[in-house]
Protein backbone atom coordinates (compact mmCIF):
# COMPACT_ATOMS: atom_id res chain seq x y z
CA UNK A 1 0.00 0.00 0.00
CA UNK A 2 1.69 3.60 -1.10
CA UNK A 3 1.78 6.62 1.18
CA UNK A 4 -1.05 8.15 -0.37
CA UNK A 5 -3.03 5.02 0.40
CA UNK A 6 -2.37 4.71 3.50
CA UNK A 7 -3.72 8.18 4.00
CA UNK A 8 -6.82 7.97 1.99
CA UNK A 9 -7.36 4.25 4.03
CA UNK A 10 -6.88 6.31 7.62
CA UNK A 11 -8.91 9.12 6.51
CA UNK A 12 -11.75 7.04 5.26
CA UNK A 13 -11.79 5.22 8.93
CA UNK A 14 -12.26 8.91 10.61
CA UNK A 15 -15.25 9.65 8.64
CA UNK A 16 -16.80 6.09 9.21
CA UNK A 17 -16.23 5.80 12.61
CA UNK A 18 -16.31 9.60 13.56
CA UNK A 19 -17.77 11.92 10.97
CA UNK A 20 -20.98 9.82 9.67
CA UNK A 21 -22.03 8.50 13.23
CA UNK A 22 -22.48 12.37 14.54
CA UNK A 23 -23.95 12.99 11.65
CA UNK A 24 -26.62 10.32 12.56
CA UNK A 25 -26.77 11.21 15.66
CA UNK A 26 -24.94 14.03 17.38
CA UNK A 27 -25.13 12.94 21.11
CA UNK A 28 -22.24 11.33 20.54
CA UNK A 29 -20.65 14.59 20.47
CA UNK A 30 -22.09 14.79 24.50
CA UNK A 31 -20.47 11.91 25.47
CA UNK A 32 -17.04 12.82 26.25
CA UNK A 33 -17.52 16.22 27.63
CA UNK A 34 -19.79 15.04 30.09
CA UNK A 35 -17.13 13.50 32.15
CA UNK A 36 -14.63 15.91 32.31
CA UNK A 37 -17.14 18.73 32.27
CA UNK A 38 -18.69 17.18 35.80
CA UNK A 39 -15.22 16.99 37.35
CA UNK A 40 -14.89 20.62 36.32
CA UNK A 41 -17.85 21.41 37.95
CA UNK A 42 -17.12 19.56 41.43
CA UNK A 43 -13.88 20.74 41.50
CA UNK A 44 -15.31 24.55 40.95
CA UNK A 45 -18.32 24.60 43.45
CA UNK A 46 -16.13 23.09 46.77
CA UNK A 47 -12.97 25.08 45.93
CA UNK A 48 -15.34 28.09 45.25
CA UNK A 49 -13.08 28.59 42.04
CA UNK A 50 -9.92 28.42 43.48
CA UNK A 51 -9.18 25.40 41.79
CA UNK A 52 -10.62 25.71 38.92
CA UNK A 53 -7.03 25.32 37.11
CA UNK A 54 -6.55 22.28 38.06
CA UNK A 55 -10.00 21.40 36.91
CA UNK A 56 -9.12 22.72 33.60
CA UNK A 57 -5.73 20.81 33.25
CA UNK A 58 -6.94 17.57 34.64
CA UNK A 59 -9.95 17.47 32.15
CA UNK A 60 -7.71 17.91 29.27
CA UNK A 61 -6.05 14.93 30.08
CA UNK A 62 -9.28 13.03 31.07
CA UNK A 63 -10.49 14.01 27.58
CA UNK A 64 -7.49 12.41 25.96
CA UNK A 65 -7.98 9.35 28.07
CA UNK A 66 -11.94 9.07 27.37
CA UNK A 67 -10.26 8.76 23.65
CA UNK A 68 -8.61 5.60 24.30
CA UNK A 69 -11.76 4.48 26.69
CA UNK A 70 -13.92 5.26 23.44
CA UNK A 71 -11.75 3.30 21.31
CA UNK A 72 -11.56 0.33 23.37
CA UNK A 73 -15.12 -0.35 23.49
CA UNK A 74 -15.46 0.41 19.38
CA UNK A 75 -12.55 -1.53 18.26
CA UNK A 76 -14.22 -4.66 20.44
CA UNK A 77 -17.42 -4.18 19.24
CA UNK A 78 -15.96 -4.12 15.81
CA UNK A 79 -14.29 -6.88 16.28
CA UNK A 80 -16.95 -9.37 17.89
CA UNK A 81 -20.16 -7.98 16.84
CA UNK A 82 -19.75 -7.06 13.28
CA UNK A 83 -16.70 -9.14 12.52
CA UNK A 84 -15.50 -5.34 10.93
CA UNK A 85 -11.85 -6.29 11.93
CA UNK A 86 -11.55 -9.26 10.18
CA UNK A 87 -12.82 -7.47 6.98
CA UNK A 88 -10.10 -5.35 7.21
CA UNK A 89 -7.42 -7.89 8.20
CA UNK A 90 -8.56 -9.57 5.28
CA UNK A 91 -7.82 -6.59 2.94
CA UNK A 92 -4.51 -4.09 2.16
CA UNK A 93 -5.07 -2.04 5.43
CA UNK A 94 -2.45 -2.61 7.88
CA UNK A 95 -3.02 -2.75 11.56
CA UNK A 96 -1.47 0.75 12.38
CA UNK A 97 -3.62 2.60 10.12
CA UNK A 98 -6.31 0.69 11.25
CA UNK A 99 -5.62 1.49 14.82
CA UNK A 100 -5.01 5.36 14.10
CA UNK A 101 -7.32 5.89 11.66
CA UNK A 102 -10.45 4.78 14.78
CA UNK A 103 -8.27 6.76 17.22
CA UNK A 104 -8.42 9.64 15.06
CA UNK A 105 -11.60 9.27 14.74
CA UNK A 106 -12.33 9.21 18.77
CA UNK A 107 -10.56 12.51 18.48
CA UNK A 108 -13.37 14.23 16.70
CA UNK A 109 -15.54 13.22 19.65
CA UNK A 110 -13.57 14.98 21.76
CA UNK A 111 -13.19 18.02 19.94
CA UNK A 112 -16.01 19.81 21.60
CA UNK A 113 -14.77 19.27 25.38
CA UNK A 114 -11.55 20.03 24.22
CA UNK A 115 -12.51 23.35 22.62
CA UNK A 116 -14.32 24.14 26.00
CA UNK A 117 -10.98 23.43 27.84
CA UNK A 118 -8.90 25.60 25.41
CA UNK A 119 -11.24 28.73 25.90
CA UNK A 120 -11.28 28.32 29.83
CA UNK A 121 -6.89 27.92 29.43
CA UNK A 122 -6.78 30.84 27.01
CA UNK A 123 -9.58 32.95 29.00
CA UNK A 124 -7.51 32.26 32.66
CA UNK A 125 -4.75 33.66 30.92
CA UNK A 126 -2.57 30.26 31.00
CA UNK A 127 -1.38 30.25 26.83
CA UNK A 128 2.23 31.34 26.80
CA UNK A 129 3.99 29.63 24.01
CA UNK A 130 5.86 27.39 26.46
CA UNK A 131 2.57 26.03 27.93
CA UNK A 132 1.07 25.19 24.82
CA UNK A 133 3.60 23.07 23.65
CA UNK A 134 3.91 21.59 26.84
CA UNK A 135 0.24 20.45 26.78
CA UNK A 136 0.31 19.50 23.10
CA UNK A 137 3.80 17.10 23.81
CA UNK A 138 1.70 15.55 26.96
CA UNK A 139 -1.92 15.25 25.48
CA UNK A 140 0.00 14.23 22.01
CA UNK A 141 1.75 11.27 24.46
CA UNK A 142 -1.53 10.70 26.80
CA UNK A 143 -3.33 10.16 23.49
CA UNK A 144 -0.55 7.91 21.95
CA UNK A 145 -0.65 5.38 24.90
CA UNK A 146 -3.90 5.30 25.83
CA UNK A 147 -4.65 4.40 22.08
CA UNK A 148 -1.65 1.61 22.19
CA UNK A 149 -3.22 0.08 25.57
CA UNK A 150 -6.59 0.42 24.23
CA UNK A 151 -5.90 -1.63 20.92
CA UNK A 152 -4.15 -4.34 23.14
CA UNK A 153 -6.80 -4.85 25.40
CA UNK A 154 -9.57 -5.17 22.94
CA UNK A 155 -7.80 -7.92 20.99
CA UNK A 156 -8.17 -9.85 24.24
CA UNK A 157 -11.65 -9.21 25.21
CA UNK A 158 -14.34 -11.24 23.97
CA UNK A 159 -17.61 -9.57 24.44
CA UNK A 160 -17.76 -5.90 24.26
CA UNK A 161 -19.67 -6.53 28.19
CA UNK A 162 -16.05 -6.49 28.76
CA UNK A 163 -14.92 -3.19 28.06
CA UNK A 164 -17.75 -2.05 30.04
CA UNK A 165 -16.65 -3.35 33.30
CA UNK A 166 -13.12 -2.35 32.59
CA UNK A 167 -13.52 1.27 31.48
CA UNK A 168 -13.99 2.37 34.67
CA UNK A 169 -11.36 0.91 36.29
CA UNK A 170 -9.32 2.20 33.50
CA UNK A 171 -10.94 5.75 34.07
CA UNK A 172 -10.06 5.52 38.02
CA UNK A 173 -6.48 4.11 37.96
CA UNK A 174 -5.25 6.29 35.29
CA UNK A 175 -7.32 9.65 36.44
CA UNK A 176 -9.11 9.82 39.45
CA UNK A 177 -6.32 8.34 41.62
CA UNK A 178 -3.26 9.80 39.82
CA UNK A 179 -3.04 13.64 40.88
CA UNK A 180 -4.68 14.80 37.34
CA UNK A 181 -7.05 16.92 39.11
CA UNK A 182 -5.06 17.98 42.34
CA UNK A 183 -1.42 18.33 43.46
CA UNK A 184 0.80 15.45 44.14
CA UNK A 185 1.39 16.93 47.41
CA UNK A 186 -2.30 16.74 48.35
CA UNK A 187 -1.24 13.16 48.37
CA UNK A 188 0.22 11.07 51.05
CA UNK A 189 3.56 9.62 51.11
CA UNK A 190 2.72 6.13 50.29
CA UNK A 191 0.22 7.10 48.02
CA UNK A 192 2.71 9.80 46.17
CA UNK A 193 4.75 6.27 45.46
CA UNK A 194 1.75 5.02 44.20
CA UNK A 195 0.91 7.70 41.85
CA UNK A 196 4.15 7.38 39.87
CA UNK A 197 3.24 4.32 38.31
CA UNK A 198 0.41 5.90 36.52
CA UNK A 199 2.22 7.76 33.08
CA UNK A 200 -0.88 10.10 33.74
CA UNK A 201 0.98 11.45 36.79
CA UNK A 202 3.90 12.55 34.71
CA UNK A 203 1.76 13.95 31.90
CA UNK A 204 -0.35 16.04 35.01
CA UNK A 205 2.54 17.27 36.69
CA UNK A 206 4.14 18.74 33.55
CA UNK A 207 1.08 20.65 32.33
CA UNK A 208 0.74 21.65 35.92
CA UNK A 209 4.11 22.92 35.68
CA UNK A 210 3.94 24.67 32.45
CA UNK A 211 0.92 27.22 34.04
CA UNK A 212 2.48 28.00 37.00
CA UNK A 213 0.32 25.96 39.15
CA UNK A 214 3.39 23.49 40.96
CA UNK A 215 6.49 24.76 40.63
CA UNK A 216 8.54 22.36 38.63
CA UNK A 217 12.38 21.87 38.12
CA UNK A 218 13.99 21.66 34.66
CA UNK A 219 15.61 18.32 36.25
CA UNK A 220 11.80 16.93 37.37
CA UNK A 221 10.51 17.96 34.09
CA UNK A 222 13.10 16.28 31.97
CA UNK A 223 12.37 13.13 34.23
CA UNK A 224 8.32 13.94 33.40
CA UNK A 225 8.99 13.85 29.98
CA UNK A 226 11.26 10.57 30.02
CA UNK A 227 9.32 8.22 31.36
CA UNK A 228 6.18 9.33 29.86
CA UNK A 229 7.78 8.88 26.25
CA UNK A 230 8.92 5.82 28.11
CA UNK A 231 5.55 4.62 28.93
CA UNK A 232 4.45 5.31 25.52
CA UNK A 233 7.41 3.57 23.80
CA UNK A 234 6.48 0.53 26.31
CA UNK A 235 2.83 0.84 25.30
CA UNK A 236 3.61 0.48 21.67
CA UNK A 237 6.20 -2.01 21.90
CA UNK A 238 3.18 -4.36 24.08
CA UNK A 239 0.62 -3.43 20.91
CA UNK A 240 3.48 -4.25 18.09
CA UNK A 241 4.26 -7.60 19.53
CA UNK A 242 1.12 -8.59 22.03
CA UNK A 243 -2.29 -7.46 20.19
CA UNK A 244 -3.92 -9.99 18.20
CA UNK A 245 -4.80 -9.07 14.71
CA UNK A 246 -4.18 -12.52 13.67
CA UNK A 247 -6.30 -14.52 16.38
CA UNK A 248 -4.20 -17.18 17.69
CA UNK B 1 -4.65 -25.03 -14.39
CA UNK B 2 -2.65 -22.74 -12.13
CA UNK B 3 -3.42 -22.89 -8.58
CA UNK B 4 -4.64 -19.95 -5.92
CA UNK B 5 -4.93 -21.49 -3.14
CA UNK B 6 -3.46 -24.49 -1.74
CA UNK B 7 -2.87 -26.53 2.04
CA UNK B 8 -0.69 -28.87 2.70
CA UNK B 9 -1.46 -31.30 5.69
CA UNK B 10 -2.91 -27.92 7.31
CA UNK B 11 -3.92 -29.01 10.95
CA UNK B 12 -5.40 -26.30 13.21
CA UNK B 13 -6.06 -27.00 16.95
CA UNK B 14 -7.34 -23.71 18.75
CA UNK B 15 -5.58 -22.68 21.92
CA UNK B 16 -6.89 -23.92 25.55
CA UNK B 17 -8.19 -27.20 23.38
CA UNK B 18 -6.68 -30.26 24.11
CA UNK B 19 -4.36 -31.37 20.98
CA UNK B 20 -6.50 -34.62 20.23
CA UNK B 21 -9.65 -32.18 18.98
CA UNK B 22 -8.46 -30.76 15.75
CA UNK B 23 -10.51 -28.39 14.29
CA UNK B 24 -8.76 -29.33 11.31
CA UNK B 25 -6.58 -32.55 10.14
CA UNK B 26 -4.14 -32.85 7.56
CA UNK B 27 -6.03 -31.27 5.07
CA UNK B 28 -4.45 -30.86 1.67
CA UNK B 29 -5.91 -29.44 -1.18
CA UNK B 30 -5.72 -27.21 -4.30
CA UNK B 31 -8.36 -24.39 -5.33
CA UNK B 32 -8.14 -23.65 -9.00
CA UNK B 33 -7.68 -19.86 -10.02
CA UNK B 34 -10.54 -18.31 -11.12
CA UNK B 35 -13.23 -20.43 -10.45
CA UNK B 36 -15.79 -20.72 -7.74
CA UNK B 37 -14.59 -23.67 -5.30
CA UNK B 38 -17.60 -24.59 -2.63
CA UNK B 39 -16.15 -26.07 0.97
CA UNK B 40 -19.51 -27.57 1.96
CA UNK B 41 -19.82 -29.82 5.41
CA UNK B 42 -22.26 -29.78 8.63
CA UNK B 43 -21.61 -27.35 11.36
CA UNK B 44 -17.97 -27.73 13.47
CA UNK B 45 -17.17 -29.66 10.00
CA UNK B 46 -13.73 -26.83 10.07
CA UNK B 47 -15.00 -24.84 7.02
CA UNK B 48 -15.05 -21.17 9.04
CA UNK B 49 -11.58 -22.69 10.59
CA UNK B 50 -10.26 -23.18 7.18
CA UNK B 51 -11.48 -20.07 5.30
CA UNK B 52 -10.14 -17.83 8.53
CA UNK B 53 -6.66 -19.49 7.78
CA UNK B 54 -6.38 -19.03 4.20
CA UNK B 55 -7.79 -15.19 4.32
CA UNK B 56 -4.76 -14.33 7.19
CA UNK B 57 -7.39 -13.95 10.13
CA UNK B 58 -6.12 -17.18 11.95
CA UNK B 59 -3.11 -18.91 12.53
CA UNK B 60 -2.54 -22.14 11.56
CA UNK B 61 -1.42 -24.84 14.00
CA UNK B 62 0.64 -27.14 11.75
CA UNK B 63 1.42 -27.46 8.27
CA UNK B 64 1.22 -24.98 5.51
CA UNK B 65 -0.98 -23.04 2.81
CA UNK B 66 -0.54 -20.34 0.78
CA UNK B 67 -2.52 -17.95 -1.32
CA UNK B 68 -1.75 -16.84 -4.97
CA UNK B 69 1.83 -18.25 -4.28
CA UNK B 70 2.32 -16.58 -0.25
CA UNK B 71 2.45 -18.09 2.31
CA UNK B 72 -0.16 -17.54 5.13
CA UNK B 73 1.99 -17.33 7.99
CA UNK B 74 5.00 -15.41 6.61
CA UNK B 75 3.26 -13.46 3.86
CA UNK B 76 0.35 -12.25 4.92
CA UNK B 77 1.05 -8.47 3.48
CA UNK B 78 1.38 -9.54 -0.04
CA UNK B 79 -1.61 -12.22 0.39
CA UNK B 80 -4.07 -8.97 1.87
CA UNK B 81 -3.21 -6.75 -0.96
CA UNK B 82 -4.95 -9.17 -3.06
CA UNK B 83 -8.25 -10.70 -1.28
CA UNK B 84 -11.56 -9.51 0.26
CA UNK B 85 -13.52 -11.13 2.93
CA UNK B 86 -17.19 -11.29 3.92
CA UNK B 87 -17.22 -12.99 7.43
CA UNK B 88 -19.69 -15.33 8.57
CA UNK B 89 -22.24 -13.33 10.82
CA UNK B 90 -20.61 -10.06 9.60
CA UNK B 91 -22.73 -7.21 9.83
CA UNK B 92 -22.25 -3.90 7.72
CA UNK B 93 -22.03 -0.81 10.21
CA UNK B 94 -25.87 -0.04 11.13
CA UNK B 95 -25.27 4.15 10.52
CA UNK B 96 -23.63 4.36 7.51
CA UNK B 97 -26.27 3.53 4.47
CA UNK B 98 -26.16 1.23 1.84
CA UNK B 99 -23.52 3.31 -0.66
CA UNK B 100 -21.84 4.33 1.99
CA UNK B 101 -20.94 0.59 3.11
CA UNK B 102 -19.80 -0.16 -0.69
CA UNK B 103 -17.88 3.39 -1.18
CA UNK B 104 -15.99 3.50 2.18
CA UNK B 105 -15.31 0.00 1.58
CA UNK B 106 -13.16 0.53 -1.39
CA UNK B 107 -11.83 3.84 -0.02
CA UNK B 108 -10.25 2.03 2.81
CA UNK B 109 -8.74 -0.65 0.38
CA UNK B 110 -6.94 2.62 -0.90
CA UNK B 111 -9.22 2.89 -4.35
CA UNK B 112 -9.29 6.11 -5.76
CA UNK B 113 -12.46 8.37 -4.72
CA UNK B 114 -14.03 7.96 -8.74
CA UNK B 115 -13.28 4.52 -9.42
CA UNK B 116 -14.83 3.81 -6.03
CA UNK B 117 -18.01 5.46 -7.28
CA UNK B 118 -18.10 4.17 -10.38
CA UNK B 119 -17.67 0.45 -8.96
CA UNK B 120 -20.25 1.09 -6.07
CA UNK B 121 -23.01 2.06 -8.83
CA UNK B 122 -22.50 -1.05 -10.70
CA UNK B 123 -21.91 -3.31 -7.61
CA UNK B 124 -25.21 -2.10 -6.28
CA UNK B 125 -27.23 -1.92 -9.80
CA UNK B 126 -25.84 -5.89 -10.19
CA UNK B 127 -27.38 -6.96 -6.62
CA UNK B 128 -30.38 -4.53 -7.88
CA UNK B 129 -29.61 -2.42 -4.11
CA UNK B 130 -29.73 0.89 -5.75
CA UNK B 131 -33.28 1.48 -4.95
CA UNK B 132 -31.80 1.65 -1.44
CA UNK B 133 -28.53 2.92 -1.46
CA UNK B 134 -29.75 5.92 0.52
CA UNK B 135 -31.23 3.62 3.24
CA UNK B 136 -29.18 3.32 6.45
CA UNK B 137 -28.22 -0.42 7.35
CA UNK B 138 -29.85 -0.49 10.87
CA UNK B 139 -33.44 -0.43 8.52
CA UNK B 140 -32.42 -3.20 6.55
CA UNK B 141 -33.74 -6.38 6.59
CA UNK B 142 -31.04 -9.20 7.43
CA UNK B 143 -30.79 -10.51 3.78
CA UNK B 144 -30.47 -7.21 2.50
CA UNK B 145 -27.55 -6.65 4.84
CA UNK B 146 -26.13 -9.66 3.59
CA UNK B 147 -26.38 -8.82 0.42
CA UNK B 148 -24.69 -5.01 0.75
CA UNK B 149 -21.94 -7.20 2.42
CA UNK B 150 -21.41 -9.17 -1.14
CA UNK B 151 -21.84 -5.73 -3.05
CA UNK B 152 -19.06 -4.79 -1.05
CA UNK B 153 -16.42 -7.72 -1.65
CA UNK B 154 -17.28 -8.19 -5.17
CA UNK B 155 -17.02 -4.53 -6.07
CA UNK B 156 -13.47 -4.44 -4.68
CA UNK B 157 -10.59 -5.52 -7.08
CA UNK B 158 -9.13 -8.23 -5.07
CA UNK B 159 -8.43 -11.16 -6.42
CA UNK B 160 -9.32 -13.91 -4.64
CA UNK B 161 -12.84 -13.51 -2.65
CA UNK B 162 -13.39 -15.58 0.57
CA UNK B 163 -17.12 -15.91 1.33
CA UNK B 164 -18.26 -17.82 4.30
CA UNK B 165 -22.15 -18.57 4.07
CA UNK B 166 -22.53 -15.35 2.09
CA UNK B 167 -26.64 -16.18 1.40
CA UNK B 168 -27.91 -17.67 4.90
CA UNK B 169 -30.75 -15.62 5.37
CA UNK B 170 -31.25 -14.58 1.89
CA UNK B 171 -35.02 -15.28 -0.35
CA UNK B 172 -34.42 -17.41 -3.13
CA UNK B 173 -34.79 -14.11 -5.16
CA UNK B 174 -31.78 -12.61 -4.13
CA UNK B 175 -30.12 -15.92 -3.32
CA UNK B 176 -30.05 -16.02 -7.60
CA UNK B 177 -28.86 -12.26 -7.41
CA UNK B 178 -25.88 -12.68 -5.70
CA UNK B 179 -25.24 -16.18 -7.17
CA UNK B 180 -25.16 -13.76 -10.63
CA UNK B 181 -22.90 -11.63 -9.53
CA UNK B 182 -20.24 -14.22 -8.00
CA UNK B 183 -20.62 -15.74 -11.53
CA UNK B 184 -20.08 -12.67 -12.64
CA UNK B 185 -16.67 -12.24 -10.95
CA UNK B 186 -15.66 -15.36 -11.80
CA UNK B 187 -15.82 -14.29 -15.28
CA UNK B 188 -13.37 -11.65 -14.29
CA UNK B 189 -10.93 -14.81 -13.76
CA UNK B 190 -11.61 -13.95 -9.65
CA UNK B 191 -11.13 -16.81 -7.43
CA UNK B 192 -14.21 -17.59 -4.96
CA UNK B 193 -13.96 -19.48 -1.82
CA UNK B 194 -17.23 -20.06 -0.86
CA UNK B 195 -18.28 -21.78 2.00
CA UNK B 196 -22.50 -22.77 2.59
CA UNK B 197 -24.81 -25.27 4.12
CA UNK B 198 -27.01 -25.14 0.92
CA UNK B 199 -25.82 -27.66 -1.31
CA UNK B 200 -28.35 -26.25 -4.18
CA UNK B 201 -25.79 -23.20 -4.09
CA UNK B 202 -22.22 -25.18 -4.00
CA UNK B 203 -23.69 -27.10 -6.86
CA UNK B 204 -24.87 -24.14 -9.03
CA UNK B 205 -22.06 -22.29 -8.55
CA UNK B 206 -18.87 -24.50 -7.83
CA UNK B 207 -16.42 -25.50 -10.30
CA UNK B 208 -14.69 -27.76 -7.66
CA UNK B 209 -16.15 -28.94 -4.64
CA UNK B 210 -14.81 -29.90 -0.87
CA UNK B 211 -16.46 -32.10 1.60
CA UNK B 212 -15.36 -31.44 5.28
CA UNK B 213 -16.77 -33.45 8.04
CA UNK B 214 -15.35 -33.13 11.78
CA UNK B 215 -11.98 -31.38 10.38
CA UNK B 216 -10.92 -33.54 7.45
CA UNK B 217 -11.71 -33.50 3.76
CA UNK B 218 -13.49 -36.25 2.90
CA UNK B 219 -14.33 -35.58 -0.68
CA UNK B 220 -12.78 -33.15 -3.40
CA UNK B 221 -13.39 -32.74 -6.89
CA UNK B 222 -16.08 -31.71 -9.69
CA UNK B 223 -19.39 -32.12 -9.26
CA UNK B 224 -19.30 -35.16 -11.76
CA UNK B 225 -16.16 -36.23 -9.94
CA UNK B 226 -18.29 -36.31 -6.92
CA UNK B 227 -20.46 -38.39 -8.56
CA UNK B 228 -18.32 -40.83 -9.89
CA UNK B 229 -16.66 -41.41 -6.36
CA UNK B 230 -20.04 -42.65 -4.84
CA UNK B 231 -21.31 -46.26 -4.89
CA UNK B 232 -24.43 -45.83 -6.16
CA UNK B 233 -24.09 -42.29 -8.74
CA UNK B 234 -28.13 -42.61 -9.94
CA UNK B 235 -31.21 -42.25 -7.90
CA UNK B 236 -34.59 -43.83 -8.47
CA UNK B 237 -37.62 -43.06 -6.93
CA UNK B 238 -40.57 -45.24 -7.17
CA UNK B 239 -43.95 -44.47 -6.35
CA UNK B 240 -46.67 -46.80 -4.53
CA UNK B 241 -45.73 -50.47 -2.87
CA UNK B 242 -43.21 -52.33 -4.87
CA UNK B 243 -41.81 -55.43 -2.92
CA UNK B 244 -39.23 -54.32 -1.32
CA UNK B 245 -36.47 -57.17 -1.73
CA UNK B 246 -36.86 -56.95 -5.27
CA UNK B 247 -35.81 -53.48 -4.58
CA UNK B 248 -32.56 -54.61 -2.39
CA UNK B 249 -31.12 -56.70 -5.39
CA UNK B 250 -30.49 -53.28 -6.99
CA UNK B 251 -28.95 -51.31 -4.76
CA UNK B 252 -29.16 -49.30 -1.71
CA UNK B 253 -32.75 -48.15 -0.59
CA UNK B 254 -34.55 -46.35 1.85
CA UNK B 255 -38.64 -46.08 2.51
CA UNK B 256 -40.00 -42.21 1.04
CA UNK B 257 -43.49 -40.73 1.83
CA UNK B 258 -45.02 -42.95 -0.87
CA UNK B 259 -42.54 -45.29 -1.78
CA UNK B 260 -38.98 -45.62 -2.27
CA UNK B 261 -35.87 -44.28 -3.06
CA UNK B 262 -32.92 -46.53 -4.67
CA UNK B 263 -29.45 -45.58 -5.13
CA UNK B 264 -28.19 -48.04 -7.81
CA UNK B 265 -25.33 -47.80 -10.24
CA UNK B 266 -26.43 -47.01 -14.03
CA UNK B 267 -27.13 -50.51 -15.27
CA UNK B 268 -29.34 -51.59 -12.48
CA UNK B 269 -31.03 -48.09 -12.35
CA UNK B 270 -32.13 -48.19 -15.95
CA UNK B 271 -33.21 -51.64 -15.11
CA UNK B 272 -35.58 -50.97 -12.22
CA UNK B 273 -36.82 -47.76 -14.06
CA UNK B 274 -37.78 -50.12 -16.86
CA UNK B 275 -39.59 -52.59 -14.90
CA UNK B 276 -41.27 -50.52 -12.35
CA UNK B 277 -42.53 -48.50 -15.65
CA UNK B 278 -43.68 -51.71 -17.11
CA UNK B 279 -45.88 -52.60 -13.41
CA UNK B 280 -47.07 -48.82 -14.18
CA UNK B 281 -45.53 -47.02 -11.18
CA UNK B 282 -44.90 -43.18 -11.45
CA UNK B 283 -40.72 -43.13 -11.53
CA UNK B 284 -38.19 -40.83 -12.01
CA UNK B 285 -34.54 -41.58 -12.23
CA UNK B 286 -31.09 -39.20 -12.52
CA UNK B 287 -28.18 -38.91 -11.31
CA UNK B 288 -27.64 -38.26 -7.24
CA UNK B 289 -27.91 -35.06 -6.09
CA UNK B 290 -25.11 -33.31 -3.76
CA UNK B 291 -27.63 -33.91 -1.03
CA UNK B 292 -27.08 -38.03 -1.77
CA UNK B 293 -23.60 -37.84 -2.26
CA UNK B 294 -23.13 -35.80 1.35
CA UNK B 295 -25.94 -38.88 2.76
CA UNK B 296 -23.44 -41.65 0.99
CA UNK B 297 -20.44 -40.39 2.73
CA UNK B 298 -21.44 -38.77 5.85
CA UNK B 299 -23.79 -40.75 7.04
CA UNK B 300 -25.94 -37.79 7.86
CA UNK B 301 -28.02 -35.28 6.40
CA UNK B 302 -25.94 -31.49 6.13
CA UNK B 303 -29.25 -30.30 8.46
CA UNK B 304 -28.16 -32.95 11.05
CA UNK B 305 -25.91 -30.79 14.06
CA UNK B 306 -22.07 -31.49 13.94
CA UNK B 307 -20.12 -31.75 17.01
CA UNK B 308 -18.10 -27.89 17.02
CA UNK B 309 -14.47 -28.10 17.61
CA UNK B 310 -14.28 -25.73 20.92
CA UNK B 311 -12.94 -22.49 19.24
CA UNK B 312 -11.45 -19.51 21.66
CA UNK B 313 -12.76 -16.62 20.30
Amino acid sequence: MSERNRLRSLLTLVQINGLIPIRTQPLYLINLVASPLSFLFFIWIISRGSDLAYGVMGGMVLTMLGVGTGLQSDLTHYRHDMKFQDIVVSSPVEAPIYVAGLAFSELVYSLPALAVFVVLFVYYGYATLTSVVVLAGALLLVWSFATAFAFTLSTYFKDVRETWMFSPIFSLVLTVLPPVYYPIGYLPGWAQVAARLSPTTYAAELVQGAVGLQPLSFSTATIDWVVLIAFTVALFLIAAFKARWKDP
Amino acid sequence: MPVALRADHLRKVYPGTSSGTAALEDLTLEVPSGRVYGVIGRNGAGKTTFLRIVATQLALTSGSASVLGHDVATQERAIRARIACVPQEARPLYFLNVEEVVYLYLKLRGMDPVESRRRTRDALDQLTLTEFRKRTVARLSGGLRRRVLCAMVLASDAEVLFLDEPTTGLDPIARRQVWESIRRATREQRTILLTTHYLDEAEALSARLALFERGRLVLDGTPEDLRGRVRYPYRVTIQGSYPREELDSFGKVSAIEGGFLVFAREPEARELARMALERGHRVSMGPVSLEDIFLDVVGKSIEDEGTPPEVEA
